[in-house]
Order: structure tokens, then C-alpha cells, then sequence
């Protein structure tokens, strides 16, 4: 079975969190107009990814980075056409053009420009197929990327407000740090002004009170809180009213509001529906 | 005479009035007309005020059944809704990942307000590319002991272990004698 959507009601933040959350195996194809992209994970990290508008390719890459010259990538090419069995990167290690590592680098980082851009899809139709392997004959290199670092600075592009808006209603409303973070939340890399905002995050001061206190914009606190809750780091509430019971999780513990309900009632109405 | 009272709520479509009928031993009482906004493109009736339903326990007790609506223009009616509550039942449509936003807005709204015994019932689970529960779990940010069950909003048995399991919450929390 495949999980389909549209990415305007599921960023690719939330997918890309599924996945890891989820330890998910499998591809997710993404299509927006004529522009297609695929994406491998395995286990909830990413394994590899391409887009079919791709703004620069490997070989271009490696020359602008003076890794290799044009006419070594011109000569790998050559061989390639020659030869169509082998990818461009495995040429030019054979042809002793580059180290295995640096190549491995610079695929790397490719893939994980590829999964950048992807963050700045307003929309496009997903869909993951749990299970589907990468041909591995088909890649230079697989090296799985956590996805956690993917999402936090796919998120630092994001530039407008609506997918902010998604998970950040107003600016009234309470961050505080899961109960229970990922482990792996340990490695997320943070800039400054996302180590200001995260410091700063209480579970008592709403982010108009972060933005106050850190001077940044009311965008920008925003887009790093919205960052945090896509990471899995960090969950909104909703003030309460003055008058309301004491905070609890989301999962909520006292039935307050309704009057607790004496244990004999409840009895008598599970024997109800379980008779029916 | 005793009655107490359970909501169920979830986005447009996601299947409150078929829950309600599957487990009701009344005629469920719906008040629809035909849509007039964004809901005509998902569904050609949909409840615009609320359905009803309700179960006797005996001579001296009632439990009554409230589908609240789908439309965001009656979002007032939720608070008088879920005033006095058992028990808030949320369905989600399992193969439309564009309303899980909704169904997240409608969970926040009750638990921020309520703080009522909850589970998330994971509709149409029969129908092919259906989001699995731990994957629901994953798309709507729920913590591990809130309680999504897979549900078929109309086969009775799925509609009843949906109820049961509310109840075991709500009974984790009632009194003693």
C-alpha cells in the first residue's frame, strides 16, 4: 500500500518526520508540474535522492569545487558513453580523477541540495511505496543521511508563512520540549539564533514573549520554532484560560471538565456494549 | 433517568454520521441538507447540524451519541457539545492526509478546553493507500498513550471496540463508589 497526498496538506517536514519516526523503508516520489523527484530511505534515514530538474549535476559540481577539471569530467563522460554500464563518479575514481571519499562528499552534498530545494514545493503530489529498495547499481555512493538535519535546514528556507502558520497559530501560543525527544535529537545542529530561541523555550513564555526577549523577528522566531516542532524537538499548546484546570500533556490526565464519572456507571455501560 | 453523553467529531467526511448509525439502536437523527460550500466537492449531503444517536443501559440510563459538524462556520456548536461529556471520539479519515490538519485543530481544541478521556478511531481502514494507525500516530503528533484504533465506521464490531476502548480510558479515571 502506498501513502498518497498532495504536499500542501503534508509539508514535506511532517513526511520526512514520518519517515524517520517510523524507521520507514521505501521511495517517495514527488511531482510538481513537469518537475519529478525520488527519494530512497531505508530505515528512516535517506539513502538518496534526484529530481529530474536538477540545477547542477555531479560533474558540474565537482568542477566549480576544483575537484576535478573539465576535461577529466569530459574524458569520464566519454568512457561512459562508451561504456554505459558505469556511472560517472565510479569513472572517475577508476580513472584515479578523484578519492572514493571525496566523491562520496560531494554526492552527499548533491543529495542533500536535491532534498533542500524539495522544501521549497508549495505543493506537489507525494507518494511513498513502504518497502521499494534502491537499485543499488544505479548509485555512486550510499551513505545513509539522518533525516533530522535534512528538516532543520530545509525548514531554514522556508519563506513563507503558511506553512509556519500550519503548526504555529498565533504567536500566543506556548512551546515547550517533548516529553520524551528522540535520541537522535541529541545530534541536530543548531545556528545561534536557534540556539537563542531554543534557550529560551520554558513551557510558560509564549513566542510573542521569545520574540521580545531574543529581538529577532516575529518571522523568523516563528520559522526556528516551526523548525523545532518539524524535528520533533518541541510541541505548541494553546494558552489556557485563566479560569481553566491546571496544564496537563495533550494526551490530557483528569476528567475535569465533564465531572469524573463514578466507576459502576462506566462498568455498566462497557457490559452494554460489549452485549450489543 | 440517568443520561450520559459521548462526542464524536472529525473533519468533513471523515465518517462521524455512519459511526453513530453502525452502533445506535435508534434511528439516527441527522439533520442534512445539501452542501452549499467546500464540502461539495467530498460529499453530496453532509450534516450541517448533528447527528444523534443513543443506547439505553437499563431503565435508569441513557448514553447519548453527538456527531458534532464538520464545517468550520459550526465550531461554536463543539463547546456546547462537549459541555458535560463522557467522552470525545475523533475520527479521521485515514486515506485523506489533506484533513489531518483539521482533525489536529479539532483534538487541540477539545483537549486544550476540555481536557475530556479521548481516542482517535483510524476510518476507513478497509480502503486501499489507508494510513495505518502508527502512521496516523506519526502524521498528527500523538503521544504514545493516546489510543488510535483502526476503525470501519460501517461495521458495528470495529464501532464498538471503538466505544470499549474510550470506555476503558474513562474508567482508568472514574471513582471509586
Amino acid at each position: 500500500m502506498a501513502l498518497v497526498g498532495n504536499l500542501r496538506d503534508f509539508a514535506l517536514a511532517d513526511f520526512l518526520y514520518l519517515i524517520d519516526r517510523g524507521y520507514k523503508t521505501g521511495s517517495l516520489q514527488l511531482n510538481r508540474q513537469s518537475d519529478e523527484a525520488m527519494l530512497y530511505f531505508d530505515k528512516g534515514k535517506l539513502l538518496y535522492a534526484a529530481r529530474s530538474q536538477r540545477s547542477e549535476r555531479l560533474g558540474e559540481m565537482l568542477v566549480r569545487t576544483g575537484k576535478v577539471t573539465p576535461q577529466q569530467v569530459a574524458h569520464a563522460v566519454q568512457l561512459q558513453e562508451n561504456d554505459s554500464g558505469h556511472a560517472l563518479g565510479v569513472l572517475l575514481i577508476e580513472q584515479g580523477y578523484i578519492a572514493r571519499d571525496e566523491l562520496q562528499r560531494h554526492i552527499q552534498m548533491q543529495i542533500e541540495e536535491t532534498v533542500y530545494g524539495l522544501f521549497g514545493w508549495p505543493d506537489g503530489e507525494f507518494c511513498f511505496n513502504a518497502g521499494t529498495k534502491l537499485d543499488k547499481d544505479d548509485v555512486q555512493s550510499l551513505v545513509p543521511l539522518g533525516v533530522e538535519n535534512l528538516i532543520m535546514e530545509g525548514v531554514r528556507r522556508v519563506d513563507e508563512w503558511g506553512r509556519i502558520k500550519d503548526h504555529i497559530a498565533n504567536t500566543d501560543m506556548l512551546p515547550r520540549f517533548v516529553d520524551q525527544p528522540h535520541e537522535k535529537a541529541k545530534s541536530i545542529n543548531l545556528t545561534p539564533d536557534e540556539w537563542r530561541v531554543f534557550a529560551r523555550i520554558n513551557g510558560k513564555d509564549s513566542i510573542k514573549e521569545i520574540i521580545s526577549r531574543t529581538g529577532l523577528s516575529e518571522f523568523d522566531v516563528s520559522r526556528i520554532i516551526y523548525g523545532f516542532i518539524a524535528a520533533g524537538l518541541v510541541e505548541v499548546t494553546r494558552p489556557r484560560p485563566a479560569n481553566a484546570p491546571a496544564p496537563t500533556t495533550r494526551a490530557g490526565a483528569a476528567a475535569v471538565a465533564a465531572g469524573i464519572p463514578k466507576r459502576s456507571l462506566v462498568s455498566r455501560i462497557i457490559n452494554r456494549i460489549r452485549g450489543m | 433517568m440517568q443520561t450520559v453523553k459521548m462526542v464524536i467529531s472529525g473533519a468533513v467526511n471523515a465518517g462521524k454520521t455512519q459511526f453513530i448509525r453502525a452502533i445506535s439502536e435508534i434511528e439516527v437523527v441527522s439533520t442534512e441538507r445539501k452542501a452549499t460550500d467546500d464540502t461539495k466537492d467530498i460529499k453530496k449531503e453532509t450534516t450541517v447540524a448533528m447527528d444523534f444517536g443513543r443506547i439505553s443501559v437499563g431503565d435508569d440510563l441513557v448514553l447519548h451519541l453527538f456527531g458534532t459538524p464538520g464545517q468550520k462556520r459550526f465550531d461554536f456548536m463543539w463547546e456546547i457539545l462537549s459541555e458535560g461529556m463522557l467522552g470525545l471520539i475523533v475520527l479521521v479519515d485515514s486515506t485523506r492526509p489533506e484533513t489531518f490538519r483539521e482533525t489536529n485543530r479539532i483534538i487541540d481544541f477539545f483537549t486544550a478546553y476540555r481536557d475530556a478521556p479521548y481516542v482517535i478511531a483510524a476510518n476507513k481502514q478497509d480502503h486501499e493507500n489507508a494510513w495505518s494507525p502508527d502512521e496516523l500516530r506519526l502524521a498528527l503528533r500523538l503521544n504514545s498513550d493516546v489510543k488510535i484504533l483502526p476503525c470501519v465506521a460501517t461495521e458495528r464490531e470495529t464501532v464498538k471496540n471503538v466505544l470499549l476502548e474510550l470506555l476503558y480510558v474513562i474508567m482508568q479515571r472514574s471513582t471509586e463508589e
